[in-house]
């Protein structure tokens, strides 16, 4: 007995000693998620969920803010998206917002039932301020108001394409600088070329071996909502009905949408399944050919020298092309007055005149003057995917109960691209879940 | 002392103080002075919040908005009729099963073998409870890792025995039991200790005389060690159901949930429900009925575990 004992202890031991080294190896220095920057007497603090590169980028800006402005000190505080939501609220309930914070386009509906964002009419042209209307997409500056009331400023367009491993296409006889395919059947085609096997069969050849795929040509687990939610416009579907008082993610277009994702994992087995996969590092490691990412992927490739990579516009698996897109945007508090609203104003201004410098986060400047004057050889990523988003971008949906109707969707999408329910019950599930969410809202 | 305060002087009228207290009233009130900051504390931020709590399951709670309607047991009979909570329940019970038997199996086993007298043994307990010191972001990033199909630890020690990639956390078979066992190996420690403790209190005249009359060492552990620990094993498994039942890090950091709803675990679903959709009086029911769940729980164990517990 005790010398089994022994033995189960001495296996245990080994294995705490292989996971606790690692931790104890671990980099000690944190990554900061507070920056005090400058040191004036006007102290304001700002909330964001950047915390990607992105928050980097928009931290070095603001450090150059409060060296031309150096009466104001800035405090950003940045907190993962889906804690900033509930923190926001705390806040408020709290009386002690942060002086302003950022969010999306599709959060304004959100925050802006809760009276507490400012009207920020007056800083638009339109209003007799300095932020130019017309400088903004049509669509950017809708997802900005809530009732007829401007009450955010766009800070940039966020949003879906393709990211390729270049050597990879050209291994595959495939010329990177070709035209996307514009059918579901061409990419199809394309992704089985670019997936292999163990032997080196891709996936069109009669002897690929599914069970051991070394390459796989895309990815259907990368943020499957945006995926569907971008190749559901392509099949001119919607999330909900033109009047917004149904749910519609259940239509033919929402099935064909899904189908098609899902076919990509179970039929054409050129994508893994959406769940236990790791998509970045797998694009990282060299297995994984295409991945459809964002904007805000053009740091992340950079990361990976190893892998020669490029952007490429959003795949079109339906008759008309279309994408997501989301727009990051400043709001205040309507609580805001005096001197700090005045520092506030003098920041947003100063940060949406420098928006060129924003395209170093990886996403497009929502100014279209911006965009104009990005440098093609610095900022490709950002020029291509921004032109997709102009020309057939989708805006993220803007609703008073968007989390909650995403959080209902995003499992049954996840239900579907695993296999653990047929595309139409996944999408009858997610329209049920939704439709009571709209009818409770 | 106390007897000499009630003494008077012979001859000598006894002499009342307005503000005379017996000695049974003064001992309640020096244990309550004593009680009063934890007392204090626990109302506040405790009993207050469960009070709070159980009334917003009475409302249409959302923090921001003006109004809170009345909606009586409406949240309540939501509860029974979302299939969602009953996913999570389902999911929960399976893990909390898996991980009380787990870590009470692999405490009790390692707590035997760290109390025999053995060259560093105290270096072996402190290694064997490192795990328990983690955080459960590090815990779960850590495991991630380790359970990943295509770059894990485990996945490229099994392919030496021609096993092929494993999707640990993306097979909805194999998702909790993965995520039941990074919590063991996480939690066995507490366990471990109290088991020690309690290993530590068994007369070793008793193992001395089973060794006289021809015990083996198997039977000295079924005959002996084990039925004198049950009082412990009662603890260790009442308090591991009741903090196994609260998981929430875990599928937080490591599924997100899924794939599809295979790991949301109730407090996951109550997160969801409170802090995604932030609806509070949703919420509240959700943490009301979880509460009754598991007050009825340990009291089932306290019954089932009790029958057969000498102390």
């Amino acid at each position: 007995m005790f010398k089994r004992l022994s033995f189960v202890t001495t296996l245990v031991i080994l294995a705490a000693l292989i996971l606790v080294v690692p931790v104890m190896a671990q980099d000690e220095e944190p990554t900061a998620d507070v920056s005090v920057l400058g040191s004036g007497d006007i102290s304001i603090s700002f909330w964001n969920g950047l915390t990607g590169s992105d928050g980097v980028t928009l931290n070095e800006m603001l450090a150059n803010f409060v060296a031309e402005n150096p009466e104001i000190t800035v405090t950003t505080e940045i907190v993962a998206w889906n804690d900033l939501y509930a923190k926001l609220q705390a806040a408020f309930v709290a009386g002690n917002p942060p002086d302003v914070f950022m969010l999306h386009a599709s959060e304004v509906p959100q925050f802006g039932s809760y009276g507490v964002l400012k009207d920020l009419g007056p800083w638009y042209t339109s209003g007799g301020g300095w932020f130019p209307d017309d400088d903004i997409s049509e669509s950017t500056l809708n997802g900005m108001m809530y009732e007829g009331t401007l009450v955010a400023i766009p800070l940039d367009n966020h949003g879906r394409g393709l990211w390729i491993n270049v050597d990879m296409f050209e291994a595959a006889g495939l010329d990177p600088d070709m035209d996307p395919p514009t059918t579901y059947e061409g990419w199809v085609d394309l992704f089985q070329q670019l997936t292999l096997d163990a032997d080196g069969n891709n996936a069109a050849s009669p002897d690929f071996d599914p069970e051991n795929v070394v390459q796989w040509g895309y990815a259907v687990g990368e943020w499957p909502r945006v995926n569907f939610l971008g190749a559901l416009a392509q099949q001119g579907g919607s999330l909900v009905s033109e009047d917004g008082s149904t749910v519609t993610v259940n239509s033919e277009a929402g099935i064909t949408a899904l189908q098609q994702a899902v076919d990509l994992v179970y039929e054409y087995n050129v994508s893994p399944p959406e769940a236990g996969f790791d998509t970045w590092n797998a694009f990282g490691a060299g297995t994984l050919a295409v991945i459809p990412t964002g904007t805000w992927f053009r740091n992340q490739a950079e990361t990976f020298s190893d892998i020669n990579s490029r952007a490429w516009p959003a795949p079109q698996f339906g008759p008309e092309p279309g994408t997501w897109f989301g727009a990051h945007a400043w709001m205040v508090p309507a609580s805001l007055e005096g001197e700090k609203l005045d520092a506030v104003e003098t920041l947003i201004q100063w940060v949406s005149e420098n928006q060129v410098a924003w395209a170093a986060s990886g996403q497009v400047p929502a100014r279209l003057s911006a965009q104009a004057a990005l440098d093609a050889d610095n900022y490709p990523s950002n020029i291509l995917l921004g032109q997709g988003f102009s020309d057939y971008g989708v805006l993220d949906y803007g609703h008073v109960a968007i989390q909650e109707m995403y959080a209902a969707l995003d499992p049954e999408l996840s239900e579907a691209l695993n296999g653990l329910k047929t595309v139409e019950e996944a999408l009858n599930d997610a329209a049920e879940r939704m439709q009571a969410v709209l009818d409770r809202n | 002392m106390s007897q000499s305060s009630t003494m008077t002087t012979p001859g000598r009228p006894k002499r009342r103080f307005p503000f005379e207290i017996d000695l049974k009233r003064r001992e309640w009130i020096a244990a309550y002075l004593f009680l009063a900051p934890f007392l204090l504390f626990f109302s506040v931020f405790v009993v207050r919040a469960v009070i709070a709590a159980v009334e917003m399951s009475f409302y249409d709670w959302q923090i921001l908005r003006p109004t809170r309607p009345f909606v009586g047991l409406d949240n309540y009979n939501e509860l029974l009729n979302d299939d969602v909570w009953w996913i999570s329940l389902k999911n929960t019970l399976v893990f909390t099963v898996m991980t009380v038997t787990g870590t009470t199996i692999l405490g009790l086993v390692s707590a035997v073998a760290v109390t025999r007298p053995i060259k560093g043994q105290g270096f072996y307990r402190v290694l064997l409870y490192m795990p328990s010191l983690l955080s459960v972001g590090a815990v779960g990033l850590i495991w991630v890792w380790l359970l990943n199909t295509q770059f894990g630890v485990i996945n490229y020690i099994l392919s030496f025995i021609g096993i092929r990639p494993i999707n640990w956390l993306g097979e909805p078979e194999l998702v909790l039991p993965a995520l039941s066992l990074t919590t063991i190996w996480w939690t066995f420690g507490f366990p471990m200790l109290i088991f020690i403790a309690g290993l530590q209190a068994i007369p070793q005249q008793l193992y001395e005389a089973a060794r006289i009359d021809g015990a083996n060492g198997l039977q000295i552990f079924f005959r002996i060690t084990l039925p004198l620990l049950r009082p412990t094993i009662l603890f260790v498994t009442v308090t591991g159901v009741i903090s196994h039942f609260q998981v929430f890090g875990q599928p937080l950091i490591m599924t997100t949930g899924g794939p599809g709803r295979s790991s949301y675990t109730v407090i996951y679903y109550l997160y969801q429900i409170a802090w995604t959709a932030f609806r509070m009086g949703y919420g509240a029911a959700v943490a009301v009925a979880l509460a009754v769940i598991m007050a009825l729980m340990t009291l089932f164990q306290f019954i089932f575990i009790n029958r057969r517990v000498e102390y």
